[in-house]
């Protein structure tokens, strides 16, 4: 039974039918809960990553600011905001069309399927409404405690570390304790190989460090281990916790983009198309939908991207319920795009030209396409970074490494982060990266950051330290 | 959603407390020129963003959609290739502006700088700012008519004249019984005031000098716009002859030739003369130069026309000496010596952008 508040009563026939239409062609979902919201009201939310109840904190005012800009200047509208929760909330802008709805409606059906069966948001929480609302409740407490300056200080420490995740581990503790499977997942299989090609080329300390919880080293769920390992008060432990669990909430959203707008186009599109639009309607569906799905040059549409990758699948005479319950954007890229989608779809490589500066068409090659996109979506897009040893040296101190992938951090950031994660941590960091293909140690401690030159194997290459390092800031 | 409003202001308070504090910054660069509206202005912060560890400049490879061969141009070439359906961690994308009330931004000025107000002169001018509806009176357009008002005449003519029947209650209005809606003028005085921006545009002021000089502006220009209701500027432009141009000439003007300072001078007195009387305006002229007259004998002129045209009309003159190569400097020498008796001149070097602050507080630094 769908709930509508808010909302024009017109508009619940309509969406008790399209959930029927959903339900037949054998989309499954928790119970959706649709909202009626002014359109400031839903960039609100949206800047609050959909919820209504978050911390306060001046990083949701800005990307409130700048949605609100958006909207004003006629740049960007959000149409729907879908929350993977038990009930799945849907948040709809009152000023939508009738005709807006009935798409928006049948789209949210579609994420709210996806969120159910996907896999990777079977470990999530599905309680995360009132989850949010709990760790709003306990960082407002360590105000009333501490100061709002203090918190707000270290929640900004700790939110500049908060892609330090492992994607993949929830979805392994959640099957630890099961019987040991081949690895089917073609994403495993690839980190696996990825693993095994980037040799070991650190020194490891020999001697282990004396944290032996989880997430010790080698991890790269470092928050989780700064969570547990690193001295902090308890409210400040508490605080990495719940940005913690944010951070791996959202996780799987971001592993999954491509495929969870795919799915929910190609639903609300073969509903209005077979079922809901009237032929008065069809022109504005299209108009509409069209907008929605535009590939522009030089860019991908994730909409556009997605619902084609399921129609092609679907061609092939795949079983697309099989396809949205299984995979993440890599491995359902990898499992479906052939030569003949890059070619249908005109897909190719775009580079910057060293010479002319230019942004340039480099290879059409359905190979290079397929990998250039596994490459840039894999690991949620992020960089790899793990941390390797937290007693570097004996002194206690972090050393994390950069899994290059042919591309470079951008290194004033990564001191920056790097100091931050010192002043969190207590002790001096560092980060093993590349730069132009040159080894690179950073090391942050209450002096700054300092930058050294490394060989292959990750040792700092010059034994004079005054020669080898330049400062960063 | 008061949370998000509440974010918002501690997003905005964090912003105001970066501006301040690189206020030194934006004191000596070129960063906020051209960035003004009627009202604000918009300064870019990429610098409130949180580091992260992401991507540099060497991951601009991606996938794209479209016709083209390989190593052809992809259409919408400057953007920003985000690849990969927007994958990327890259919130610093767009950078942020942010839009600050001009009259913000002076009182941070006026506190960087210990900056007096103004006591502005000649609030006789009067401004009728539409007043408000708060009287009435008996004549006036019928689509102001008071129905209230009117009634109530209507009413208490027909019972005095005895007409009034209660089983009946008809109460026509006649025109003595009109009452329409009138409004008071709320006369309040109004400051105006005028800026002369004069440059020597000769030869010897390169562009350095005369980025100089627009920095000053600006920040000139702010300062006394929240000090005044209404503020016009003039901008004159001198080489050997002087000529009053608009905004964008004035900051854009390449000029060569020789240099004859009292042609200015006497522009802007003209000007003073025939728009702006002294008793309504507050008038600043602000003269900007290498101080490279051409000879001492125009010297002598503009030191004259100071002394008994101009100073006396004026609230201040502020002469503002930008160093240049190749000029003497001997300018604001003989100004100081031959009028050092005349407060209302106030003389300041500038040597480089550094010292535009401090020039700025000689110049507004007197409450004038």
């Amino acid at each position: 039974m769908v709930h509508l508040e808010n909302l024009n009563p017109e508009l619940r026939p309509i969406a008790v039918e399209i959930e029927a239409i959903a339900k037949g062609a054998g989309l499954d979902f928790y119970e959706v809960v649709f909202k009626g919201y002014e359109a400031r009201d839903v960039n609100g939310l949206a800047a609050y990553g959909g919820f209504p109840v978050r911390y306060a904190s001046w990083r949701f005012g800005m990307e409130y600011e700048r949605l609100e800009k958006g909207y004003s200047w006629g740049l960007s509208k959000i149409y729907e905001l879908v929350i993977n929760n038990d009930p799945t909330y849907a948040y709809l802008v009152r000023s939508n069309s009738l005709l807006e709805q009935k798409l928006v409606i049948a789209h949210v059906f579609g994420h709210a399927d996806f969120f159910k069966h996907n896999v990777w948001f079977s470990p999530t929480e599905r309680r995360m409404v009132d989850v949010m609302e709990a760790h709003a409740a306990r960082i407002r407490r360590y105000v009333e405690a501490v100061g709002q300056e203090e918190v707000e200080r270290f929640l900004d420490l700790v939110l500049a570390l908060d892609n330090l995740t492992d994607p993949f581990l929830p979805l392994r503790e959640a099957r630890a304790g099961a019987p040991k499977r081949e690895s089917r997942n073609l994403s495993d299989r690839a980190r696996a190989a990825f693993e095994a090609a980037t040799a070991e080329r650190i020194r490891r300390d020999p001697a282990p460090s004396a944290y032996s919880g989880p997430s010790r080293p080698p991890t790269f769920d470092v928050l989780g281990f700064l969570a547990e390992a690193a001295d902090l008060a308890p409210w400040q432990r508490d605080v990495v916790r719940i940005v913690r669990a944010e951070a791996y909430y959202f996780m799987p959203q971001r592993m999954t983009k491509i495929m969870n707008e795919g799915w929910a186009s190609f639903w609300h599109s073969r509903i209005m198309t077979r079922a809901v639009a009237g032929p008065d309607e069809i022109v504005d569906f299209a108009d509409c939908h069209s907008g929605a799905t535009m590939a522009q040059p030089g860019q991908l549409n994730p909409y556009k991207m997605g619902i084609e990758l399921f129609r092609h699948a679907e061609r092939s005479g795949a079983d697309l319920f099989h396809l949205r319950a299984v995979h993440n954007d890599t491995s359902f890229i990898d499992a479906v795009i052939d030569e003949d989608f890059a070619h249908r779809h005109s897909l190719y490589v775009y580079g910057k030209n060293p010479r002319t500066g230019r942004v340039e068409v480099v290879d059409r090659d359905w190979r290079k396409v397929k990998e250039q996109l596994l490459t840039s979506l894999a690991w949620g897009g992020l960089p790899q970074i793990e941390l390797v040893d937290a007693d570097h040296e004996g002194k206690g101190e972090l050393l994390l490494r950069h899994r290059h992938d042919g591309r470079d951090l951008q290194l004033d950031s990564a001191a920056k982060t790097l100091t931050q994660l010192h002043e969190l941590w207590g002790r001096p960091t560092h980060l093993l990266t590349l730069e132009e293909g040159n080894g690179r140690l950073l090391r942050a401690d209450a002096d700054g950051v300092s930058v050294f030159e490394t060989d292959e194997s990750g040792r700092v290459a010059a034994d004079d330290d005054e020669d080898a390092s330049r400062r960063a800031s | 959603m008061y949370r998000i409003e509440r974010d918002r202001s501690r997003f905005r308070e964090i912003v105001r407390g970066r501006i301040r504090h690189d206020l030194r910054k934006y004191l000596s660069s070129t960063e906020l020129l051209g960035r003004r509206g009627d009202r604000t202005v918009s300064i870019p912060v990429p610098q409130i963003e949180l580091p992260r560890f992401r991507f540099g400049d060497n991951s601009k490879q991606g996938v794209g959609q479209g016709p083209g061969k390989e190593g052809q141009p992809v259409d919408g070439d400057a953007q920003d290739g985000e690849g990969a359906g927007g994958a990327g961690e890259n919130p610093g994308k767009h950078i942020l502006e942010v839009d600050v009330e001009l009259e913000e931004l002076a009182e941070m000025l006026g506190e960087e700088l210990e900056l007096p107000h103004i006591e502005p002169r000649g609030d006789r001018l009067l401004s009728a700012d539409g007043g408000r509806y708060t009287s009435v009176r008996s004549t006036g357009p019928k689509s102001l008519r008071h129905f209230r008002r009117t009634y109530k005449n209507a009413l208490r003519r027909t019972i005095a004249s005895g007409d009034w029947d209660p089983a009946k209650p008809r109460v026509v209005p006649v025109r003595e019984d009109e009452r329409m809606r009138w409004r008071k003028e709320n006369p309040r005085p109004e400051s105006s005031a005028v800026i002369f921006h004069i440059m020597d545009v000769s030869g010897s002021m390169g562009r350095e000098q005369k980025d100089i000089v627009r920095i000053k502006a600006f920040w000139i220009d702010t300062w006394l716009r929240s000090q005044y209701d209404n503020l016009e500027v003039v901008y004159i432009v001198h080489d050997a002859v002087a000529k009053v141009v608009d905004q964008e000439t004035f900051f854009h003007l390449r000029e060569s030739g020789g240099t004859k300072i009292s042609s200015a001078y006497e522009l802007c007195l003209e000007q003073i003369q025939q728009r702006f009387r002294p008793e309504d305006w507050n008038i600043y002229p602000f003269h900007y130069s290498d101080g490279d007259n051409w000879s001492a004998r125009d010297t002598e002129r503009c030191v004259g026309v100071l002394r008994d045209e101009i100073l006396p009309r004026v609230n201040q003159f502020c002469y503002g000496q930008v160093k240049s190569a190749y000029g003497s400097g001997q300018f604001k020498k003989d100004l100081d010596s031959s009028l050092d008796d005349c407060e209302r001149l106030v003389t300041a070097n500038v040597d480089d952008r550094e010292g535009i602050a401090e020039a700025i507080r000689t110049f507004l630094g007197k409450g004038r």
